[in-house]
């Protein structure tokens, strides 16, 4: 298929369209408002809704219910309008609802600003809302990458029965990049008879389905987070993505950076190679599971001084690539936290002063 | 296919007055607007731009603002300490350069009808005055892929700026994937769409590096031959 260009946020909702998600319910915030203004007009021409909710709290239980339904559903938001969703989310996770979440992250906290920044990725990684659960959290470091992460994140929320989160800096939303939609990833909504509240007339079964993330009786409740747990095992194990750029040969530091910070990451290594000084780079795709071990083994490289976490937050994943290196090496963290970006050169000033 | 009456039959672009660029939601006015407003600069003509973009929170004239100011251009945008707020800041100074318009006035507006909705609260400046309306045309991106598109697009944004888009120019591109053959493809578009909507094709804005490989350039109207200006962060340099 011929390419298009396509802003971001439109390419995410052209994704949804494409893996077959006629339910999108969400509530405008820059930088991702393009979404629903480019879905406002598409989802008419393929016979699906797009609602508007009164808040991110409303839209959030229109997700929780649309999902219940067995219906595909998913919503785009940024920073504070996820945090207004996190009960909602949280509650999802506790009755096992497969929706895919979109964060276009904007500075903060509070109101912070509208710019690129990777602040959410505590809310996203370790909570956000309450009780133990996790989000599958998946990072495009372009729109060809959001375009895909998104057509993928439906049939991986129906796999483990969970929320999905593509999270995405500002620019990722913003910037305008040729796609395409890749057919293979294009897929049919899975039977959701065991347990969707989707009519009796369509199912043999004699009882009804419940959904809900209420149990009164320890032990239930305890399997519940049992079952929980297994679950975010399986994806430790199944699910890790990542990339390796120049990791191949001898590297004196090895960069983690993720989303639109690793291309701003990786033209640095390129600029240092030419000039002889070997830089490696982890990318994970995946923030959860995050790809500890594809980091650790990296890490350990004879000519590996130190590891460095390059972030658009105050270093909230150094403390995973802390994690993953287990104190072999010295790890560092760069980043800017108020919507500028490092440039290349900035990147390469500090890399330098590590090898 | 009419010729352009502002090319005067030749390939050099030749505008004056107040020149409004609009067009659909990332059609690539801002691009356009910037290197026209170079391009004549260079030409010798006085030239001012400004930045109405009030729907678009990101790439906008004002992230050239050094560049044009460095060249002589005067760029008028809202307050410094208004540029990153998502609020529709409309600065009163554009209202000014519409009554006292520069040798040549570009006024950048923002995407789609939503963007032009703004130039209808110009209203009152533009009376009387010549004001020429562009539409961008970028036959690669949605909602514009089709001759009928672009001209819903031209309907609704005539209608909510309540100006008539007076002339075409082509703008076909996949930014750093754009070859010789998306540019000739986009140019007979911009033809079609000018023998059906009966409006000249003012120019075609092609990058300098893919004009450099079109070996016969087929083009019987003015080019804007541009040179990227709105870089992301890891291209720029320095």
């Amino acid at each position: 298929m011929a390419k298009v260009l396509m802003k971001g946020n439109e390419a995410i909702g052209e994704a949804a369209i494409r893996a077959g998600c006629k339910n999108y319910f969400a509530y405008p915030i820059t930088p991702q408002s393009e979404v629903a203004e480019y879905l406002a007009r598409r989802m008419k021409d393929v016979g699906g809704v797009f609602l508007q909710g009164e808040s991110e709290v409303a839209v959030s239980y229109m997700l929780f219910g649309a999902a219940a339904c067995g219906e595909r559903v998913f919503t785009t938001s940024s920073s504070p309008g996820i945090s207004l969703m996190s009960e909602g989310i949280s509650y999802m996770a506790g009755a096992q609802l497969p929706v895919v979440l979109v964060n276009i992250v904007r500075g903060g906290p509070g109101l912070g600003g509208i710019l690129p920044s990777q602040g959410d990725y505590f809310q996203a990684t370790k909570g956000g809302g309450h009780g133990d659960y996790r989000l599958l959290v998946m990072a495009p470091a372009s729109v060809q990458e959001a375009v895909e992460m998104v057509m993928a994140a439906f049939p991986l929320a129906e796999k483990y029965r969970n929320p999905v989160m593509i999270i995405g800096d500002g620019l990722i939303g913003q910037m305008m990049e040729p796609v395409e939609f890749p057919d293979d990833l294009v897929s049919e909504p899975t039977n959701k008879d065991d347990w969707a509240t989707n009519g009796m007339d369509s199912r043999n079964a004699g009882t009804p389905n419940i959904v809900k993330s209420l149990h009164l009786d320890s032990k239930i409740l305890n399997d519940l987070n049992l079952t929980l747990k297994a679950k975010y095992d399986r994806m430790k194990k199944e699910e890790i993505r990542y990339e390796a750029y120049n990791t191949d040969g001898d590297y004196r530091v090895l960069i983690v950076s993720y989303g639109t910070m690793s291309r701003v990451c990786r033209t640095a290594v390129d600029n240092l190679k030419e000039s002889g000084f070997e830089v490696g780079m982890i990318r994970p795709k995946t923030l959860f599971p995050f790809p500890l071990e594809a980091i650790r083994k990296a890490a350990q490289k004879d000519s590996c001084k130190a590891v460095i976490s390059i972030e658009l937050s105050m270093g909230q994943m150094v403390e995973d690539v802390e994690r993953a290196v287990q104190g072999k090496k010295p790890v560092e963290w760069y980043g800017m936290c108020g919507g500028d970006i490092p440039t290349p050169e900035e990147v390469m000033d500090v890399v330098r002063k590590l090898g | 296919m009419k010729l352009s009456p502002y090319g005067s039959g030749s390939l050099k672009i030749n505008l004056n007055g107040i020149i409004v660029i609009v067009g659909n939601y990332g059609s690539g006015k801002t691009e356009v607007a910037v290197n026209l407003a170079m391009d004549q600069k260079k030409a010798g003509k006085a030239v001012r731009i400004a930045d109405l973009d009030l729907v678009n929170p990101y790439f906008r004239t004002r992230e050239a603002r050094e560049i044009l100011s460095r060249m002589g251009i005067d760029v008028v945008l809202p307050p410094r300490k208004y540029l990153q707020a998502d609020l529709p800041v409309l600065s009163p100074l554009v209202s000014g350069m519409i009554r006292n318009p520069s040798e040549l006035t570009i006024i950048d507006a923002g995407g789609d009808d939503v963007g032009a909705t703004v130039l209808s609260s110009l209203a009152d400046a533009f009376k009387g005055r010549t004001v020429q309306t562009l539409q961008v045309v970028n036959p690669f991106r949605p909602f514009t892929e089709t001759i009928e598109g672009c001209l819903k697009i031209k309907d609704e944004i005539e209608n909510a700026s309540r100006l008539q888009v007076t002339g075409i120019v082509g703008n076909a591109n996949l930014i750093d994937e754009t070859t010789p053959e998306h540019i000739l493809f986009g140019y007979e578009f911009v033809r079609r769409l000018c023998r059906e909507s009966g409006l000249p094709l003012v120019f075609v804005a092609v990058m300098k590096r893919i004009l450099d490989q079109i070996h016969e350039p087929p083009f019987e109207c003015p080019l804007l031959v541009m040179e990227r200006s709105l870089a992301l962060p890891w291209m720029k340099q320095g």
